[in-house]
């Protein structure tokens, strides 16, 4: 089922919205390695992170409709059903705080990284910019994005005051930035 | 705030890593809508951060997408069909946050203390409501048993009237009835009306009876006694007795009999006797 040719956005959106299958394989052959990757970084378990994609894709696919481009790009809308979708997994498990520090601890994606065989994928350009990402750098970015901790929870994790949370990941977005400007 | 300043404080950065509360992401949009600055930096760092995420990025096992396609498919076949379910809509906002509102925290505290507050304050009113529940029992028990006793002093009281108004009567004889040789301490009155010929008597000192004996009062008629009742002594009985009438007598004499009285008095059983 693999596509050969590709689409632009708006072929996509239009094929998409016409329930075209065809289009929905290049869709999912195109992005859902990045979608894997979020679910696999949030739930840290590649059996449920399957079920979660596989549920991602059918909301994609019948919610289609309620995608309004003029609030972001396809890629933004699919990446936000995804997260949610595998945060609400994370939390119907009831995963609690102590299980989530955990997790960002023994999660070896989150470090090491069981990395893509995409190829859209850098290796290199990936390990360029973690690598000059600290430590705390990554974890306030991670936990705030793959374990959807609210500024209380990561100021808790973090032993840090609550008032310094949104401080510290603007610094942390800002060196990640300046880091994929190199790669 | 402006665009210069929102690019600064840090609420971009809060967004795109989905940190933003549900009032900063409302507020970070507001300003896109007014600045175009602001949107601009946003798209930019909205980009490096999927850039980070698609770095990320894992294949799925080869079998996942098959297994989509075919669920695809039941639930096309199903739609086709019309017996598709419509499942939950998708939430077009980013992650919901656990965490409540501190403000919520404190009200629901306060609904907290505020509910075991009136527990307590159940509880104490409802001891007390209680104790007063005895109270006023008690109350009435003791309120019933004054008013029988009042009831009891209304009747001596009444009594007490009825007697004085005997005994004042103008046409009253009074004949007081010594005790005999026997019984010199005995002492008891008879009060007769002339008009009426009614005879009450009124017992001063008699010994309480055996209880299968009582008194009883005789007129002598003619030189013989004429039966005139059995009366009652002790705390409980009347102070004056209303007896037989009789319409002439020389004199009154009282004898204890058998319970309910005898034809004929027994002589040497003569407590007292008065002449008129």
């Amino acid at each position: 089922m693999e596509s050969a040719f590709t689409y632009t956005e708006s072929e996509l959106i239009q094929g998409l919205k016409a329930k075209d299958q065809k289009v929905f394989s290049y869709l999912y052959d195109r992005y859902s390695p990045a979608l894997y990757g979020v679910a696999l970084k949030v739930l840290n378990d590649e059996s449920n992170a399957s079920d979660c994609l596989q549920e991602v894709f059918m909301k994609i696919w019948r919610n289609i409709d309620r995608y309004d481009e003029s609030k972001g790009r396809l890629f933004t809308w699919m990446l936000n059903i995804t997260r949610n979708t595998a945060i609400d997994t994370l939390r119907s498990k009831a995963h609690k705080m102590d299980q989530k520090i955990q997790d960002i601890g023994d999660d070896v994606h989150l470090y090491t990284g069981n990395l893509a065989v995409h190829p859209s994928v850098d290796h290199l350009g990936l390990s360029k910019v973690l690598e000059k990402l600290t430590k705390e750098q990554r974890i306030i970015i991670d936990l705030a994005y793959y374990k959807g901790c609210t500024q209380e929870e990561i100021s808790k994790v973090l032993e840090i005051p609550l008032g310094t949370v949104k401080t510290r990941m603007r610094n942390a977005i800002i060196q990640l930035r300046n880091l994929l400007k190199l790669v | 705030m402006g665009a210069t300043s929102y690019i600064s404080s840090g609420i971009i950065e809060a967004y795109v890593s989905g940190l933003a509360s549900s009032q900063e992401r409302e507020e970070l949009e507001a300003a896109m809508a007014q600045y175009p600055e602001v949107a601009a930096e946003y798209q930019s760092c909205q980009h490096d951060m999927e850039q980070y995420i698609i770095y990320q990025s894992v294949t799925p096992p080869a079998t996942l997408k098959e297994k989509l396609f075919s669920q695809l498919d039941t639930e096309e076949t199903a739609r086709a069909n019309g017996t598709y379910v419509d499942e939950d809509a998708i939430p077009e906002t980013p992650v919901r946050k656990i965490l409540v509102s501190s403000a919520w925290r404190w009200v629901a505290a306060a609904s907290i203390l505020l509910l075991a507050g009136s527990a307590l304050l159940n509880y104490n009113l409802f001891t007390r409501y209680n104790d007063a529940q005895q109270k006023l029992e008690a109350l009435a028990v003791s309120n019933s048993s004054l008013a029988a006793e009042t009831n009891t002093y209304r009747t001596r009281l009444e009594q007490a009237e009825e007697n004085l108004h005997i005994v004042q009567d103008p046409s009253m004889k009074t004949v007081k009835m010594p005790g005999t040789k026997p019984f010199p301490t005995a002492l008891a009155t008879v009060y007769w009306n002339q008009t009426s010929k009614e005879v009450f008597v009124m017992v001063n000192n008699l010994p309480q009876p055996a209880p299968d004996k009582q008194y009883q009062l005789w007129a002598i008629v003619d030189g013989k006694p004429v039966d005139m009742g059995v009366f009652e002594t002790g705390t409980d009985a009347k102070i004056i007795q209303k007896m037989k009438s009789v319409n002439n007598a020389e004199m009154f004499a009282v004898t204890l009999e058998k319970k309910g009285g005898s034809p004929e008095p027994t002589l040497d059983q003569m407590y007292v006797a008065g002449k008129i």
